[in-house]
């Protein structure tokens, strides 16, 4: 399975999911049925994964802010600009490659493998636009939405943190935050998050569909799948990054 | 209204697995096609609805070149196949009910059914369950939880379900036990004479092929090795043709001992 036949593929995907979207039906039933199932199923890896993350972060910033600055009042400034720009979009981004994107190359590779997508085919069903749609939509919302849920969760355990350990008071934190943070950042984060959940079922279904080899072709193409969609993130995560920094 | 391959040539890679391959079925036959592992025979089947096109030759069905299609000429010519594969490949997450219903709520199957009602639909479902011996109280269990062989004989009531004119069977009867194998091959050959269904199955088993085809086409080494009907094939002299069918006869004779 080369990478150059994968990505052709994407793109392909990615021009059909832009002109499936302009027509109806868009058979909300399954999208919805997978919003639940990628979407809230993937709640609590994501919540108890960045709530550490966000301990985590908070406690580096202070002890490396106190050691160069001497000074620990700028805790909430920068954990909350490195969690609403990186790290509460990031992270939720790579669980969901590894939980969903994972999920959804092994059971397209699965039907196909079974011939289910050449019944499909039969049956006159476009595999794409039954398959692939609903799963393209439903991690689109999924994303942002538990994007959000992560900063949030984040930023909960970075002001309990900042406020148990660092001596900050609730309105300090928050006070200190509004110099900070801006409609700008949010933003940035909605954006990301709607790339990220665009383009991880795009790679996912692409190496689903060129499945091959019985249930260790499925074993192959899902560790590609989630390799490719790691690495695809992270570097449209610095792409995105670099333009945000220019225009916002 | 027949199926004809012309001089059909494909490889996969360097490996030749249709060389020349012609023959003709004409309305209502049963064409059985024999061959060894790998010899090109569900390839043949996947030529007819246009899942792999040929490198070189034709392949018509009702008059029409399959290779030369669009998509909306496949879909046409689809939709007069159902085609039943070596595997159930019934979706998982769907319910009985909804796998053999799946082929009645196309739009093409609207287009020639109209909107049925979801009372009719069932009623089909039940009907087309009935045919392959399967009772309506699996209707609401999803494939994983029913057994192989009933998986088997519900991808062929899904197959049934939009009333194609041609059948394609895939080695319909492998992982079935005799008695389904039995009904299986029964439900083709009253399909064949009552409907004037056209159908094409692949299969390695002489026994079932003596017992219901019209003809038998054997492929060897990417050719046509014999096309010939059941009479002619059982007095055939090739040996490859003597090795299955003895090997038939050794298993029929193992059945009675």
């Amino acid at each position: 399975m080369t990478l150059v036949a994968v990505f052709q593929d994407s793109i392909g995907l990615f021009l059909r999911m832009f002109r499936l979207a302009l027509h109806r039906p868009w058979r909300w039933k399954d999208i919805f049925q997978h919003i639940v199932q990628n979407g809230i199923g993937s709640l609590p890896i994501i919540a108890i994964s960045t709530a550490f993350s966000g301990i985590v972060v908070t406690n580096e910033i202070a002890y490396h802010m106190d050691q160069a600055l001497h000074t620990t009042s700028m805790i909430p400034g920068f954990s909350a600009q490195f969690i609403l720009r990186e790290l509460g979009i990031a992270v939720p981004a790579l669980l969901l490659v590894s939980k969903v994107g994972a999920s959804i190359t092994a059971e397209i590779g699965g039907m196909k493998i079974t011939e289910q997508i050449d019944a499909l085919k039969l049956l006159g069903i476009n595999p794409v636009s039954y398959l692939v749609f609903p799963r393209w939509i439903a991690s689109i919302f999924s994303t942002i939405a538990l994007t959000l849920v992560a900063i949030t969760v984040t930023m909960a355990c970075a002001i309990l943190i900042a406020i148990t350990r660092f001596n900050f008071s609730f309105l300090e934190y928050i006070n200190t935050l509004r110099h900070f943070v801006g409609t700008n950042d949010l933003l940035c984060a909605i954006t990301k998050s709607a790339v990220f959940g665009a383009v991880t079922p795009i790679i996912s279904c692409a190496y689903g569909f060129r499945c091959g080899g019985g249930a260790e072709g499925v074993g192959n193409a899902t560790t590609q799948s989630v390799v490719t969609s790691t690495i695809t993130i992270i570097f449209l995560d610095f792409v995105l990054t670099y333009l945000f920094t220019l225009f916002l | 209204m027949s199926i004809r391959f012309e001089e059909v040539c494909k490889s996969f890679g360097p490996k030749t697995i249709l060389n020349q391959v012609s023959f003709e079925v004409p309305k209502g036959e049963i064409l059985f096609i024999l061959g060894k592992s790998g010899v090109g025979k569900s390839v043949t089947l996947k030529h007819i609805v246009g899942m792999l096109k040929p490198q070189s030759g034709r392949v018509w069905v009702d008059g029409s070149d399959v290779g030369a299609q669009d998509a909306i000429g496949i879909t046409a010519i689809r939709r007069k196949c159902g085609m039943v594969f070596q595997q159930p490949a019934l979706l998982d997450s769907l319910t009985v009910l909804e796998n053999v219903a799946f082929g009645l709520k196309t739009p093409q199957a609207k287009q020639v059914f109209g909107t049925l009602s979801e009372s009719e639909i069932r009623k089909t479902v039940v009907e087309k369950l009935a045919l392959v011996n399967l009772e309506d109280d699996i209707l609401h269990r999803r494939p994983p939880e029913i057994s192989y062989g009933m998986q088997k004989r519900v991808s062929l009531a899904r197959t049934l379900a939009p009333g194609p004119q041609y059948l394609l069977f895939d080695e319909p009867t492998t992982g079935l036990d005799p008695i389904t194998t039995n009904t299986v091959n029964d439900l083709i050959f009253d399909l064949s004479r009552k409907l004037q269904v056209t159908s094409i199955v692949v299969s390695h088993d002489m026994g079932c092929a003596l017992k219901i085809a019209d003809r038998i086409l054997v492929l060897d080494q990417a050719r046509v090795l014999s096309l010939a009907s059941v009479e002619e094939t059982r007095r055939s002299q090739v040996p490859l043709i003597r090795d299955f069918l003895r090997e038939t006869l050794e298993s029929e004779n193992r059945g009675h001992a």
